[in-house]
């Protein structure tokens, strides 16, 4: 391939002196020193003007680490003030899974809209109950149906209590059949319910307190 | 005016079947409700413009409204698109099988020991089952939805129980009696809200039980006194509305003022044009 390269520039050096001989005297040759010099494991790119147009990562803010051993922290809690609401959970729990998670959506996009800031948006673990009915002769209970409960929080960091009347107004007049709605504020024991209970560590942590 | 700090609510509404109060059920416990302080000795400026504060009391919709033309086709072919993309319940394959074992034991090579154990199955088939509820359900006779007499009656709480509707009393005004939301004056050294709740007791005096959505009023209405009785110190009254739900319709007593619930294409008929302009503003139709 070389000598594909070497043929170049002696005939760009060649046009450029019939083309300008009044401008320079010296009929200076094109250097193209890249491919003088190839060599066939050389990348060239790297001297190309867009060598590393497509970098982003370096703009990005210094990052520490993320441990893996980290608790998980819960977020701040927002605590009332003279014209807001804290942190607040609105819970939706409900039969039907479709219904109560169209609702918790619902929510979450018209607290976008009116500028209500949602803290999280999680589920809770479903609850299923057995309806046992008793039998028409005899004493014992049969299980007549499974009905699963499903809930879905949507935490809100504030409220302003002007907007609060308006935003609660529409949550009850758009609440679907089915769906029960429920706004209290946020605890530290509602962040620990979600939790699983770990005995053994429990269990271990009581020896060690012994 | 007086600070003061703010009660936290703890909600709960509910849309559970038409209760024997047809209204929703509702649970509110404000926990810790701090003791208003009195208020300070700080210089009052006396405006000209009496204040009142009057209850937009709601009684929200028991059953669903009733599906429009469009909205029922369409729920239609979306349920019909959703059975046929469906897979078969446990309840239908429990029906399959018993066809089929039924169908192996009229045949002549039947040998029940080869049938794997499903012995509550064989007893109690998955049709019997079915027909137990086929005559359950038609044993059992719903409410009607819509009851004429009572929709037509204006001053009961159950009518139009697709629709929410809004409480109005006839209060004397002036010198006339008018059609408005209960109002009642606000007194020295209670809150706007506060007024609003009396004047809710007082004016309906029918033991509506209501929650309260909120301590900010959710709209205003400013009235200037005709400018024959305009004096120094009465220039007009304004009226801030507070908005609350009905939480139980039973009334304990029989109401001194006649009261009204209406929905909001019937407001027209009641309220004057001026004030109904800006109670149309907070009155949601949903």
């Amino acid at each position: 391939m070389n000598h594909i390269f070497r043929k170049f520039p002696v005939t760009v050096t060649q046009q450029a002196s019939i083309l300008s001989p009044s401008l320079c005297r010296t009929t200076p040759s094109i250097q193209h020193p890249v491919w003088c010099t190839a060599s066939v494991g050389d990348r060239e790119y790297r001297g190309m003007p867009t060598h590393g147009i497509g970098r982003w990562k370096y703009l990005l803010p210094r990052q520490a680490p993320k441990k893996k051993k980290d608790k998980t922290q819960m977020k701040q809690m927002v605590s009332a003030t003279d014209t807001a609401y804290g942190t607040l959970n609105v819970k939706v729990s409900g039969y039907d899974m479709t219904v109560v998670e169209h609702y918790s959506q619902y929510i979450h996009n018209l607290c976008n809209r009116l500028g209500i800031q949602v803290a999280e948006s999680y589920a809770l673990p479903t609850k299923s109950t057995e309806v046992m009915l008793m039998q028409e002769q005899g004493n014992k209970m049969y299980v007549d149906a499974v009905l699963k409960t499903h809930q879905r929080v949507v935490q809100l960091s504030s409220l302003n209590t002007s907007l609060c009347p308006i935003f609660v107004d529409i949550l009850l007049k758009n609440q679907p059949e089915g769906v029960q709605l429920l706004v209290k504020e946020h605890t530290e024991a509602d962040f620990q319910a979600r939790f699983k209970a770990r005995p053994e560590l429990e269990g271990l942590i009581a020896q060690i307190n012994q | 005016m007086v600070s003061r700090s703010f009660p936290q609510l703890l909600t709960c509404f509910n849309r559970t079947a038409v209760g024997s109060a047809g209204c929703r059920r509702f649970s509110i416990t404000p926990p810790g409700r701090a003791t208003p302080q009195s208020s300070t000795a700080v210089e009052r400026v006396t405006s000209p413009w009496t204040l009142m504060a009057a209850v937009c009391l709601q009684r929200l919709p028991v059953i669903t409204a009733d599906c429009s033309p469009i909205e029922q086709r369409f729920k239609q072919m979306m349920q019909q698109m959703e059975l046929e993309k469906s897979l078969l319940s446990d309840h239908e394959l429990r029906l399959m099988e018993d066809a089929e074992r039924m169908s192996r034991k009229q045949g002549n090579e039947y040998d029940s020991d080869e049938e794997e154990g499903h012995g509550d199955q064989e007893i109690m088939l998955a049709q019997d089952l079915e027909d137990t509820w086929e005559q359950r359900f038609k044993s059992f006779q719903p409410a009607p939805r819509v009851r004429a007499d009572l929709d037509k009656d204006l001053t009961s709480v159950q009518r139009c129980l697709a629709d929410s509707l809004v409480l109005l009393a006839e209060q004397q005004v002036g010198a006339e009696k008018l059609w408005l939301l209960p109002q009642a004056a606000w007194q020295e050294g209670e809150t706007l809200r506060q007024t609003a709740e009396r004047a809710l007791c007082s004016v309906t005096a029918a033991g509506f039980k209501a929650t309260f959505l909120g301590n900010a009023p959710c709209g205003v209405y400013k009235y200037k006194l005709p400018k024959a009785a305009r004096t120094e110190s009465s220039v007009g009254t304004k009226v801030f509305f507070f908005k609350a739900i009905l939480a139980d319709s039973a009334p304990g007593t029989a109401p001194n003022t006649a009261l009204l619930w209406v929905k909001k294409s019937e407001l027209q008929k009641y309220l004057k044009p001026a004030y109904m302009m800006k109670v149309d503003r907070f009155i949601l139709s949903l």
